[in-house]
């Protein structure tokens, strides 16, 4: 079933008295529970398309239907409860807030979110998602004591902790050593499957691709290749 | 949750150096102010302090005090009219203490009053300031004009006028030291319109301050003095709050991005300001009070409630709207471009 669909989407920046299109009409669905990779030269428009799926940066052209609702058409404050709500993010750096434990990053993304929960389950949920992740025994830690890893396992239970019906990953694992970032790889395919969570992201990481449902190759703001895995 | 509180807790450093500056520059501010009002004070306290009235001079004495003259038939019916009213004579001069030293006074004479203590003759009320030059209750002052000797009754507290110690005398005392048979102008307490009188010019005692020699001048000076450094302290104020918030650009823009509204954000800033604010100034407040505790008499210093809260109220002000400032272009930012700047 289609949860989220982009419709002949166009994107133009303009810098000075250049035009440039960065995105030519890109068409795409997503379909509930399915991972979808954007892969692609560097320029070629993924990061300009995750963005704006994610309600980031607005289009110039097209449409982008979540849940049968038009967020194109949507102003900020609607945009804002989705992207607070139905929406998890994980990017090239954590972007942990520094000034909050590891428990506390995620409580407020469950406050953010208006998650619905009284406060010991708040908690209950906080543990069991940081134990989901591997970092329970670092929930009182500072962002700045924690590893590169840590830190992106940490922003994925943040991204996840609300359940949301969506996850924009943008290289997540970037930053990260082939080690560290097998490890997160594998968190994130199990965690969305476990959970039922559609899944956009942008990777150049070959072994991120051997899990994706569908992989969808763009050149030049267009889509070039769509492969759907056989698995 | 309190991100506010959470954030000054983690970087306590980073806000004790921000309170450290906002505290110094208030101290600033109100020592000089304090400074500034006792200076002031001490030109006028004699007239500040009367209660709100109005004044009467003769008209043909051109608004300088020293040269009216009330007379006698007047003066009486005004009294009569209404008890309160006060005849009133002031004049710079000397006296000399026991020690033979001579030390500037303004001497003062007036009717019976509750304003103003009794005096019988050969009797004198100084101002407390010249208990530190070693005047004691019972110490006889002489003035060569006086054929008798002046016996210190008592002291009042803060009465000066045009920066000399106020020397409270009888009225029989002050006629033969100035050879003089009227006062020189009537003062009626009561907030209710002037009266006209014929040959008289009426003044409030705002107006009637402004006939004191030099005090306009000295006033402006001191006021300009004062707004400066209200509004360059206030000025620092904002732009400290906006750079403090401005620096995290970063961090806003994430928070944004994960779905914080924006209008939690402003209470974020506006905590923190509020927080840093006021314990900075609870802190000047209580260093300018310790030190109007400690200062030397001879300086002058007044620092009132009213104009502790006014300050602080322009402060808190300020503060706001730094915070507001920057609050707004934080309110334009795009999560995409923090994101886009890298870990923070």
């Amino acid at each position: 079933m289609s949860l989220f669909s982009i419709n002949q989407i166009r994107k133009t920046f303009t810098n000075g008295e250049v035009e440039e299109e960065i995105l030519k009409g890109i068409t795409l669905t997503l379909k509930e529970g399915e991972i979808i990779a954007l892969v692609g030269a560097s320029g070629s428009g993924k990061s300009t398309l995750l963005t704006i799926a994610a309600g980031l940066q607005s289009v110039t052209d097209g449409q982008i239907i979540f849940e049968g609702k038009n967020m194109s058409a949507m102003n900020q404050e609607e945009i804002r409860k989705i992207r607070a709500s139905q929406f998890g993010f994980v990017f090239q750096f954590s972007h942990l807030v520094p000034f909050l434990t590891v428990e506390e990053q995620l409580q407020l993304m469950l406050d953010v979110s208006e998650y619905q929960l009284k406060k010991d389950e708040q908690k209950k949920e906080v543990n069991r998602m940081l134990e989901l992740v591997g970092m329970n025994h670092r929930k009182n830690a500072y962002p700045s004591s924690l590893s590169g890893g840590e830190k992106q396992r940490v922003a994925i239970a943040r991204a996840l902790i609300h359940q949301p019906k969506v996850l924009f990953a943008d290289e997540p694992t970037a930053s990260l050593d082939s080690k560290r970032s097998k490890e997160v790889i594998l968190l994130i395919r199990q965690l969305t499957k476990d959970l039922n969570i559609t899944t956009l992201m942008v990777t150049h990481d070959k072994e991120m691709l051997a899990f994706a449902d569908t992989i969808v190759k763009m050149s030049d703001g267009v889509i070039v290749h769509k492969k759907e895995s056989i698995k | 949750m309190n991100l506010a509180w959470k954030e000054m807790k983690r970087n306590k450093v980073r806000f004790l150096i921000l309170g450290s500056i906002i505290f110094l520059i208030s101290l600033l501010t109100f020592i000089i102010s304090g400074l500034a009002n006792g200076l002031s004070q001490d030109n006028a306290s004699l007239i500040n302090d009367l209660p709100e009235g109005h004044f009467y001079m003769s008209k043909d004495a051109n608004q300088t005090y020293n040269l009216s003259q009330i007379e006698p038939d007047i003066q009486e019916s005004l009294i009569t009219k209404q008890s309160d009213t006060i005849a009133l004579a002031i004049q710079m001069g000397f006296v000399h203490d026991p020690h033979n030293k001579q030390q500037s006074v303004a001497f003062v004479a007036a009717t019976d009053s509750p304003i103003f203590d009794e005096v019988e003759a050969g009797e004198v009320i100084l101002d407390s300031s010249m208990k530190e030059k070693g005047l004691k209750i019972g110490d006889i002052v002489t003035n060569t004009q006086l054929s008798g000797d002046l016996v210190v009754k008592g002291f009042v507290k803060h009465k000066k006028f045009s920066h000399a110690p106020v020397a409270l005398i009888n009225i029989e005392d002050y006629k033969e030291m100035y050879r003089v048979d009227k006062m020189q102008f009537i003062f009626i307490p009561g907030e209710q319109s002037s009266e006209k009188f014929n040959g008289y010019e009426s003044f409030s005692k705002r107006e009637f301050l402004q006939t004191i020699p030099s005090y306009n001048a000295e006033q402006m000076s001191l006021n300009m003095i004062v707004w400066f450094l209200v509004i360059i302290s206030g000025m620092l104020f904002a732009i400290f709050f906006y750079m403090m918030n401005v620096q995290k650009i970063g961090l806003y823009g994430i928070l944004k991005a994960i779905g914080l509204k924006t209008s939690k954000l402003f209470n974020m800033m506006w905590t923190q300001m509020m927080l840093i604010t006021s314990s900075s100034l609870v802190c000047s407040i209580a260093a300018s009070q310790l030190f109007n505790e400690i200062a030397p008499v001879e300086m002058p210093f007044r620092l009132t409630m009213s104009t502790t809260i006014q300050l602080s109220l322009v402060f808190f002000f300020i503060g706001f709207i730094g915070a507001t400032l920057s609050g707004i272009q934080i309110k334009k930012i795009q999560p995409l471009q923090a994101i886009q700047q890298g870990e923070i």
